[in-house]
């Protein structure tokens, strides 16, 4: 019983070593990758364009949604020590540090982790992955690179929207309905904050863009058993960046803010 | 020295031994024909050629360079001359057919897009696609997406030509139609070609010789013309198409009474 334990622990702790082994080598082979030829500039257009360009939308729907969801519960609860005009600094600030990076950072998790786990694990059990070997084309440098550079320029691009959207949402709440000053809420949102609170989110959102490119293209590339390896693949993706995001946002949070 | 030689390979897969003691010598220029039941080995025979798979024992040398003992850079290098058509194409799906088939042109070779135009549509033409260049994998038929692969195949001019099962699946006048294909790329281009198929008459068309792999072991390798009438009892068997014999590890189903006596 005891030995039956210990030896199904022993399998799972193996399990994950193997698999962030797995992962490390993968991802090492990636950033070595990014500076070997040719350099296929399309192939990292079209990864801007499907990375970037059509996530804005959901992007500023959810920055919106969540700054103004936000601005309603602080508007309530600095009312109760009448201390409204805190609400605009408070609000400044949770949006700038975690809001905005982390906000952004599940969503594109969802959204392109996802889509590059599903795209890539079709093209490994269809055997496309083996034909670009066999085509003499590394599938790191092909798949990997192109999906991890757009990821890590265009994550911090979209955080830095998703702030500026942050911003609105919240006028439209504390300036729109709860009455307060627009000139006072536009000097008070950035009162606590300092040029270092905008250099975290950014470096936040680099390493959530790193994050959720490597996780996503490793899902997919380790695909295997078919059409439910497939299902599984974006599942398994969004899981696991969005840990990961939450995870290594405390301890940036920590690190940086020293 | 053999173009593509063989020697002693053997892969399991856990405890399943797939290929044990494998030994072939394929010279250039010749055709040889993989023969076997399901599950025998044969494309992993071909995955190890092509380095996709490392052999458990013995080696897989290309010119005489053995595979598993090259670097990435060298493998590729390798992998140049050696044009690999799937089982079901493995076309890429979000490029066209002209892309498809100029993509290792694009990749490998420093050439204007005018010659890279030029060029596919001359191995286009060779399969019979011409006029398909701007359609997408998923608007073509199978033997069509089979095609495509061996124009993809050849635009890097290979020395080698990797056939795995190329018509398994498709109807018997595309399958000699497949078989016509391959029997004219063979007689242009001149490649040293490894076949795997299922299909016995495009088999004894295409084979300077024939291997046939039993139990993840080779049986025979000779002309096609030995081929038929070497007394093997599972080579006879494969040539007749039979259920019954030692070909199969369980024994078939009772074949069923169509006329039962009435009283």
């Amino acid at each position: 019983m005891v030995l039956t334990l210990i030896d199904s622990i022993g399998t799972r702790v193996l399990g994950a070593i193997e698999l962030a082994g797995d992962f490390a080598v993968l991802a090492g082979r990636t950033f070595a990758a990014i500076f070997k030829r040719p350099f296929d500039g399309k192939n990292l257009m079209n990864q801007f364009q499907a990375v970037g360009v059509n996530s804005i939308p959901v992007v500023v729907l959810t920055s919106l949604a969540v700054s103004m969801v936000f601005a309603v519960q602080l508007a309530f609860g600095f009312r109760q020590f009448q201390a409204e005009g805190l609400a605009s600094q408070v609000e400044g600030l949770a949006i700038v540090r975690e809001l905005g990076p982390v906000i952004t950072g599940l969503m594109l998790s969802g959204r392109i982790g996802s889509a590059m786990a599903a795209e890539l694990g079709t093209m490994q059990v269809t055997e496309q992955i083996d034909a670009l070997e066999c085509l003499a084309t590394d599938p790191i440098h092909y798949l990997f690179v192109p999906r991890l550079l757009a990821a890590i320029v265009v994550v911090p691009l979209l955080t830095v929207a998703s702030i500026y959207v942050g911003f609105w949402g919240g006028y439209l709440i504390l300036v729109g309905v709860e009455g307060q000053s627009a000139f006072v809420y536009s000097s008070e949102f950035y009162k606590l904050l300092a040029f270092r609170d905008v250099r975290i989110a950014l470096i936040k959102a680099l390493v959530f863009g790193m994050i959720i490119a490597l996780v996503g293209c490793w899902k997919g590339y380790r695909t295997s058993g078919g059409a439910e390896g497939v299902g599984n693949a974006p599942t398994s993706s969004v899981v696991t960046s969005s840990l990961w995001i939450l995870i290594s946002d405390f301890f940036l949070t920590k690190l940086l803010l020293v | 020295m053999a173009l593509i030689d063989v020697v002693s390979l053997s892969k399991a897969f856990g405890q399943k031994v797939v290929l044990s003691n494998v030994n072939l010598q394929v010279q250039e220029g010749e055709s040889l024909v993989v023969l076997g039941g399901s599950g025998t080995g044969k494309t992993v025979l071909l995955r190890t050629i092509m380095g996709l798979l490392t052999p458990d024992s013995g080696h897989v040398a290309i010119e005489g360079k053995i595979i598993a003992q090259l670097n990435r850079k060298e493998l590729f290098e390798v992998r140049q001359s050696i044009g690999m058509c799937f089982q079901m194409a493995a076309l890429f799906d979000s490029m066209t057919v002209f892309e498809n088939v100029a993509f290792g042109l694009r990749r490998h070779l420093e050439i204007t897009e005018a010659e890279v135009q030029t060029r596919v549509e001359e191995c286009l033409s060779m399969v019979g696609m011409k006029g398909t260049d701007k359609l997408k994998p998923a608007e073509l038929s199978g033997g069509m997406k089979r095609r495509v692969g061996f124009a993809r195949a050849i635009a890097l001019k290979p020395k080698i030509l990797l056939f795995d099962e190329p018509t398994t699946g498709l109807d018997p006048v595309m399958t000699d139609v497949i078989g016509r294909v391959i029997l004219d790329l063979k007689q242009e281009l001149g490649v040293t070609t490894i076949t795997i198929t299922h299909d016995l008459k495009s088999a004894f068309e295409i084979a300077d010789r024939i291997a046939l792999l039993f139990h993840g072991e080779v049986i025979a390798c000779e002309t096609p013309a030995e081929f038929k009438v070497n007394p093997h009892p599972v080579i006879q068997q494969f040539l007749r198409g039979d259920a019954e014999g030692p070909f199969l590890e369980d024994p078939p189903p009772p074949k069923h009474r169509t006329q039962e006596a009435h009283p």
